[in-house]
């Protein structure tokens, strides 16, 4: 048994012209490959659309694509996302499957109140398919909740789960707020559990799941995403062994600037140098700048002259990004997401090098605990002197390194 | 009802003649109505008008003659005798400093008696109020924001009811939104996977539950990313000699967050080491994490993982964060593991109320309770070195964080640490030097009440607390019955049927 699965198109999601022709390029050419691949089907595990009421044009390229896939005796079986499910329930999979383009594989019955998913059996190959599909806000939780586990569970055959839920133990740092599941939600048993909603590639055994995977979106959907992932994705389930195939495109440079006690015309200068000796020909150029600068604002910075630059030197697209850039004038809201720790931390980082004992370096967090036994003060009813070699042998702790 | 009267004594050692047909238990709680003050009876004896050379000449003639004497006028002449303390004065609500009229006449404590007893805002209930083996219909609340920020300590022998103690708090706090409760649950006896338990408190949502063991609908595999892990983790954890810990520090400061991986992939180090001193470190790190590796890959076996948990530590502190408890079932852990992946949150937990403390910012008290403490907070652990446990229990209350502690054997656990414990929730100990490490760090004066605490049973307690009027004697509630009648005095919800909107029913 060979198939595909996709997940996160979001077409139509770029608002800049090029970058949405570039996620439509890249949508085509996994539809393409999975064509050339031979595969018995593909899974679609949500947001094929960005929105669940997706522009014409972008229903058109969909439709065209889901055409190519059913000429070729490839079925699809879908899931809605929580970008292409409104919150009256609607999607635009429903009109996809009266034109019997795809099967949208969310189906089943409610009895005594429990929800009891029905499984949709790929005529090929016998695979066993259910699914849940994904809303807004993980609303779906309460789904899961309600869902009756027995027959999912008990079903014999080779069974595929399909799923739009971040899953708690395998949600990346970058995501660390993002509302997840735990992956006790999704019924066990399952030979594939084919994920979408989180953009990240992953395929892992966690307890009884076995292959929990998520191909990653077809093309990278903003700036972070551009910067971690570079390009679009999908994975490929070739008799029990799954493969990852990354989708080509246009190249992503990435250059970011600490702005950090430098002045804007540092900035400049800094950037200028460092695009002049990259390789920006038919690139997409990322320009993270990240700091706080000194003496001068954010505005100081001719970020135009600067991305003039790049495309002179025949960049594709160039996008900027100044979310963790800083000026003195916000000094004042910067210290309320600040704190003293993190100053302090800050300071150490920068000068830890002047630091030794014994001409040995000190590390950092030794000069934390150092700053926090100084910090110290006289407990009730302690002498000066008692106090005094506290101190003293707390000092002798943390420089012997025990306490790191 | 009439019990006794006072018939001599000194302030703290009154002395009451026990009315004939009336009982006293150890325990008791007695009102003598001038001045309107609550005493407690911490002993009791006999008292008899007849010599005890005579009684014992009575006694014999009727076990060795078989004659029939009586006692003339035996309702007078032989009676118990109780010995009482002054709890408080019950018509200002505070400490009582007078001795009650001498020959004035005590009674059964009342409900209106206790008027004074109120319920503070945020408030926890810790069960009803006790009278001897009596229960009175009259709840005691705490103050939980003070008493979780400030510790408590729950001390008892085996079988004593701390488990079912503790489910009672817990259950009691979830829907509270002053505090979150991290649970270390080494017997996995606190979720109730299979059994009645905080899953079944009717704010459920609530309530987040991490194992390493097939985890229940719901229930989050426990998965700690190998990388987040600290060399000042294992303080307390595992005792490194001074060579091994310089190893620990040399790998984690040449290799930061792959310092794990590569010590034991024996990466090499620019110090020179003892190889019998690396190979030390490699082996205890790979038992206690359940590592293994074949040539240059590394592979995790338990429940620390190369790829996945990467937001577990910082997902279970945004959860405490919110108010909410979070349960980590321990029970397939070493003692040492599981103090390891505590003092992992704890240290979040702690480096993250600093900063709010700093930043002015407030959040819900965050108590984390630890079974069997002299583990973590324990004289002879703590004179190898502080860990997160034992600096929590001397400046957590300052950020907001507190210490539930559990333990048999409260005497293992320093002085300035049981003093720091402000909150002592005492329920039956019977051996003598635990009950004396108790009461020498009791909030209230505790020191007549010896007998009375070793004649605690199941599921009777006495609270010494710096956050109540006195040591207020309590019977705490059977959990399953707490939670039956707490669900039932919530609103029932209404079976309307479920609609599954984007289902093709």
């Amino acid at each position: 048994m060979r198939f595909a699965h996709i997940a996160d198109c979001h077409l139509g999601g770029w608002r800049d012209q090029k970058m949405r022709e570039l996620s439509i390029q890249s949508f085509e050419k996994a539809i393409s490959f999975i064509i050339d691949k031979n595969v018995d089907f593909l899974l679609l595990s949500g947001d094929l659309f960005n929105t669940s009421h997706p522009g014409i044009d972008i229903l058109k390229i969909a439709v065209s694509n889901l055409k190519k896939l059913q000429k070729n005796n490839i079925p699809i079986y879908a899931i809605a996302g929580s970008h292409d499910f409104s919150p009256s329930g609607k999607t635009m999979l429903d009109v996809l499957e009266e034109a019997g383009l795809l099967f949208n594989i969310v189906k089943g019955e409610v009895k005594d109140n429990k929800l009891r998913l029905k499984f949709t059996t790929d005529r090929k190959t016998d695979a066993k398919i259910a699914g849940m599909l994904g809303k807004k806000g993980s609303l779906e939780r309460n789904y899961y909740e309600d869902l009756d586990r027995e027959n999912l569970e008990s079903e014999k055959g080779f069974k595929i789960f399909m799923f739009h839920t971040a899953i708690e133990e395998l949600k990346p740092k970058s995501l660390e707020k993002m509302s997840a599941e735990p992956i006790s939600i999704l019924p066990k048993g399952f030979d594939y559990y084919a994920g979408g909603h989180v953009h990240i590639i992953e395929n892992r055994n966690i307890n009884n799941y076995s292959n929990v995977v998520y191909p990653g979106p077809t093309y990278p959907n903003n700036f972070r995403e551009l910067e971690e992932l570079k390009q679009g994705s999908f994975s490929i389930f070739d008799n029990g062994k799954v493969e990852s195939i990354m989708i080509p495109s246009k190249k992503v440079t990435s250059i970011t600037i600490n702005c950090d006690m430098k002045q804007a015309k540092q900035v400049e200068i800094e950037v200028l140098e460092k695009i002049s000796n990259s390789e920006l020909y038919n690139n997409i150029v990322l320009l993270r700048f990240k700091g706080k600068l000194v003496h001068s604002k954010v505005q100081d910075i001719d970020f135009n002259k600067i991305v003039k630059e790049c495309y002179s030197k025949a960049a594709y697209f160039v996008m900027r990004n100044t979310s963790l850039l800083s000026d003195e004038r916000f000094e004042d809201i910067r210290i309320d997401e600040d704190n003293v720790d993190n100053i302090e931390e800050r300071l150490i980082d920068e000068h830890i090098e002047e630091f030794k004992h014994e001409n040995e370096l000190i590390r950092k967090e030794e000069l934390l605990s150092l700053m926090k036994v100084l910090a110290d003060n006289k407990i009730e009813g302690e002498t000066n002197t008692d106090f005094e070699s506290r101190l003293i042998k707390d000092i002798d702790r943390v420089l012997e390194k025990d306490n790191i | 009802m009439n019990k006794g009267q006072v018939i001599s004594g000194s302030f703290g050692e009154i002395i009451i003649r026990q009315k004939n047909d009336e009982n006293i238990e150890i325990g008791e709680m007695l009102v003598c109505d001038n001045p309107k003050l609550l005493l407690q009876v911490y002993d009791l004896s006999f008292g008899s008008q007849i010599s005890q050379q005579n009684i014992e000449l009575i006694s014999g003639m009727r076990l060795e003659e078989n004659t029939d004497f009586e006692f003339m006028d035996e309702k007078l002449r032989n009676y118990n005798i109780a010995y009482a303390k002054n709890l408080i004065s019950l018509e200002k609500g505070n400490i009582s400093k007078s001795l009650p009229k001498f020959f004035s006449i005590v009674r059964d404590i009342e409900k209106e008696d206790l008027k004074f007893l109120e319920k503070p805002k945020d408030s926890i209930f810790l069960g009803n109020l006790r009278s001897g083996s009596k229960k009175i219909e009259v709840p005691v609340y705490l103050d939980g924001k003070e008493v979780f920020s400030h510790h408590v300590l729950i001390p008892a022998t085996t079988g004593r009811g701390k488990s079912n103690l503790t489910s009672c708090i817990l259950f009691d706090s979830i829907d509270k939104n002053y505090v979150g409760h991290l649970v270390l649950d080494p017997h996995d006896e606190y979720f109730g996977r299979n059994e009645i338990g905080l899953k079944d408190h009717p704010s459920k949502d609530k309530v987040t539950y991490y194992t390493s063991n097939e985890p229940p609908v719901g229930g989050i595999s426990l998965k700690i990313n190998i990388e987040d892990l600290k060399p000042s983790h294992f303080n307390g954890v595992i005792d490194w000699s001074g060579p091994q810990k310089e190893a620990l520090t040399a790998y984690y400061r040449a290799y930061n967050s792959k310092w794990i991986e590569s010590i034991v992939l024996e990466k090499p180090l620019k110090i020179g080491f003892n190889e019998a001193t690396l190979a030390v470190v490699r082996r205890r790190i790979m038992n206690l994490l359940d590592l293994d590796f074949d040539g240059n890959e590394l592979f995790c076996n338990g429940i620390f993982d190369i790829t996945a948990g990467k937001t577990t530590i910082s997902n279970i502190c945004n959860k405490l964060e919110n108010s909410n408890t979070v349960i980590i079932d321990t029970s397939s852990f070493s003692g040492s593991l599981e103090i390891l992946v505590g003092s992992m949150i704890a240290n979040e937990i702690f480096k993250r109320y600093k900063k709010f403390k700093d930043k002015g910012e407030k959040k819900p008290i965050i108590s984390i309770v630890l079974e069997e403490a002299p583990r973590v907070l324990g004289k002879e652990v703590l004179e190898k070195g502080s860990n997160i446990f034992s600096t929590i229990a001397r400046e957590g209350r300052k950020f907001g964080v507190g210490l539930m502690a559990i333990t048999q054997l409260p005497s293992l656990i320093p002085r300035q640490i049981l003093a720091n414990m402000n909150t002592k929730i005492i329920l039956g100990i019977e051996m003598a030097p635990e009950r004396l490490a108790i009461i020498e760090s009791a909030s209230q004066d505790l020191s007549k009440d010896n007998r009375n605490i070793a004649s605690l049973d199941k599921g009777e307690a006495i609270i010494t607390s710096n956050f109540s009027k006195f040591a207020m004697p309590v019977k705490i509630p059977y959990f399953n019955e707490l939670v039956e009648k707490y669900n039932k005095e919530k609103e029932p919800v209404n079976d309307h049927k479920k609609s599954f909107v984007g289902v093709k029913i």
